[in-house]
């Protein structure tokens, strides 16, 4: 049974998004309230559940390989998980189905949940179907049923709330995210023409006898379109708008799931199918301008949701750098924040649309004081904003030590300064942001503002609980991320997997 | 056979021009179609042959000599088959950019970017 459990997680998001309209129509004919939402929630914590499942047989056993219709590689599509996108596979589902969750009361007041819902689902459908499979065509494929899913739902409040910012945010999205996605086909044919094959372990193979210089140009088109979607910095420009301009249940959704694909993506193309460990330097080099920059446009945002996007960008650059060092204690660091990543940044994202729900605004100049109405979202940023500046003994702090300890052991002392440096910088945008937001003066119409809803806080405080925990006891995580490290280190046993017996 | 990759070299970069420097919704959307369509260009003719035949096998084909001159002579189908993928996310693409720039066009009464992002302040 748990060998179709690889289809079954991506098909399971797949079918849901197209059974939703039929729920809708049932559920308004018999008056059954959130029927979609609900149905959405199901839907993807039994995907989590799929892939937890995996774990078991995939860190025991190492590489599990569907074979799509019976045809094997290098013919057929196969599905491949190891250890690396076993590790995305749980980040993308844990936190679409906290989204989801999220969702049930944050999207509540739109008439048309049930079009977000199919939206939310094709996303996640598409972040998990480029994360598992083993077919670098089948990976664009479903990268544009992600993109093109979260393009419409970055401008989506223009349909619900004529809210015109997020239309004018989607087509920047989608006319640099396209782009980036046209590029990524560029290089896919190119290397077709090179090589004769799709499957990225045979790929992997046969691409170690192609001269260096051949493989240069599919090698950059495809780490700009991936670049685009990670918005590492010199691609960055669709970021900050899409994240403001999007339900801030989406922004946590692109911060903690499709950028975390889009990252997998491009570390198993560049690492693991061109074995380019030479342009790890130059991702170290990228990681270390994006946490530059993005940590100092951050200071400047005045607008929360802006300052969070920006931050999300410079922690991206941390990811890269850390990944970009190729030390296995680089790698293992660079993962371990991916994953921390995610947690803490959908966290302060969920933050932000709690007040926003309650407020109205996450302008930073128009709040204050609301520490008293709200101390439980209040106490939960708090841990996010430390978590995410690296603060002992949050989750934040033991993923960027091992990135520092990583950069000094590989003879970049300096690059490791100046990460520590944009960690300070980090610490102190964030205690801008409290103080603005929940700290000083209240305005007097901020006088009755509640506390947001149990269901909206529940997902957040499970956040929250995994940054402490995982803060406290490093190991728990990095025994998580070993397998992923390993996996990514060594190739050979995924190739021979997909590949055995041919 | 070589004028097919120029074609589809010439096509990309004008459509790359299209989008990144016109100023008008419609015009980068047509851009961003006429990329792609130059990308599709280059993969169909990386699979073609001149003289080539269908890749579909009849009765009678798989007779010991015929497999052979059967596979020499057959087009490779594969770029065929992802051409085909890749037209349909194309038209969910346009479709899409489309209907934002229908939106875009009755708010603000203009498809040049940069005027709107002057309006919106």
């Amino acid at each position: 049974m748990i060998e179709i459990a690889p289809i079954i997680a991506v098909l399971l998001p797949l079918f849901g998004a197209f059974l939703i309209p039929i729920i809708s129509m049932v559920s308004k004919r018999f008056h059954v309230e959130r029927a979609c939402s609900w149905f959405a929630v199901v839907i993807l914590v039994t995907t989590l559940a799929v892939v937890a499942a995996m774990g078991a047989a995939v860190w025991g056993s190492g590489v599990m390989v569907y074979k799509l219709g019976g045809w094997s590689p290098p013919w057929g599509i196969v599905l491949a998980v190891d250890g690396l996108n076993l590790l995305i596979a749980l980040i993308v589902a844990g936190v679409s189905s906290l989204v989801a969750i999220y969702s049930l009361v944050y999207m509540r007041q739109d008439t048309r949940i049930d079009l977000y819902s199919v939206l939310l689902l094709l996303v996640t459908a598409g972040a998990m179907g480029s994360t598992l499979t083993g077919d670098i065509f089948n990976l664009y494929v479903f990268f544009e049923i992600m993109s093109i899913g979260s393009y419409a739902l970055v401008a989506l409040l223009v349909a619900f709330r004529r809210k015109w910012d997020s239309v004018e945010a989607g087509i920047k999205y989608m006319i640099i995210g396209s782009l980036g996605t046209s590029l990524i086909l560029l290089g896919i044919a190119l290397l077709y023409g090179m090589i004769g094959s799709l499957t990225i372990a045979d790929l992997a193979q046969k691409l170690g006898q192609v001269a260096a210089s051949d493989v240069l140009v599919p090698l950059a088109l495809l780490i700009t379109g991936f670049g685009i979607k990670i918005a590492m910095i010199p691609l960055h420009a669709w970021a900050p708008d899409a994240y403001q301009a999007a339900p801030s249940s989406i922004s946590a959704l692109l911060a903690g799931a499709t950028t975390t694909a889009g990252l997998y993506a491009m570390i198993r193309v560049v690492y693991m199918m061109f074995g380019a460990f030479g342009v790890g330097t130059m991702f170290a080099v990228f990681g270390l301008v994006t946490m530059v920059v993005g940590a100092l446009m951050a200071l400047t945002q005045r607008d929360l949701k802006r300052l969070l996007a920006y931050s999300g960008i410079s922690q991206m650059g941390y990811i890269l750098f850390g990944i970009g060092l190729g030390t296995a204690l680089g790698v293992q660091g660079g993962l371990f924040h991916l994953l921390n990543n995610a947690i803490f940044k959908a966290l302060l994202f969920m933050c932000a649309g709690a007040i926003l729900y309650r407020v109205g605004t996450t302008n930073l100049n128009e709040l204050g004081g609301l520490g008293k109405n709200m101390p439980i979202t209040a106490g939960l940023f708090v841990i996010g904003a430390l978590a995410i500046s690296g603060v002992p003994p949050l989750n934040g702090f033991a993923s960027k030590w091992t990135i520092y300890i990583a950069g000094i052991e590989a003879g970049k002392a300096i690059f490791s300064l100046i990460a520590i440096i944009m960690s300070v910088l980090t610490l102190a945008y964030f205690l801008k942001a409290i103080n603005s937001i929940f700290l000083g003066q209240r305005p007097k119409r901020l006088q009755n503002i509640k506390e947001a809803p149990l269901t909206m806080l529940f997902p957040m405080m499970l956040l929250a609980v995994l940054c402490i925990v995982l803060g406290v006891l490093p190991s728990l995580g990095i025994n998580l991320v070993a397998p992923a490290q390993g996996a990514l280190m060594n190739q050979s046993s995924y190739i021979n997997a997909v590949l055995g017996g041919i | 056979m070589s004028l097919n990759y120029v074609v589809a070299m010439l096509l990309i970069a004008l459509g790359l021009y299209c989008l990144l420097l016109k100023r008008n919704l419609i015009k980068m959307v047509i851009g961003l179609g006429v990329m792609t369509d130059g990308i599709h260009l280059f993969l169909i003719s990386l699979g073609y042959r001149e003289g080539g035949i269908a890749a579909i096998v009849t009765g009678g084909m798989l007779q010991d000599n015929a497999a052979a001159s059967f596979a020499s002579a057959a087009v490779d189908p594969i770029p065929q088959a992802l051409v085909l993928t890749s037209i349909v996310i194309n038209i969910c693409i346009v479709a899409l950019a489309l209907s934002m720039a229908i939106w875009v066009y009755h708010h603000y009464g203009t498809l040049d970017p940069s005027e709107i992002r002057r309006l919106r302040e």
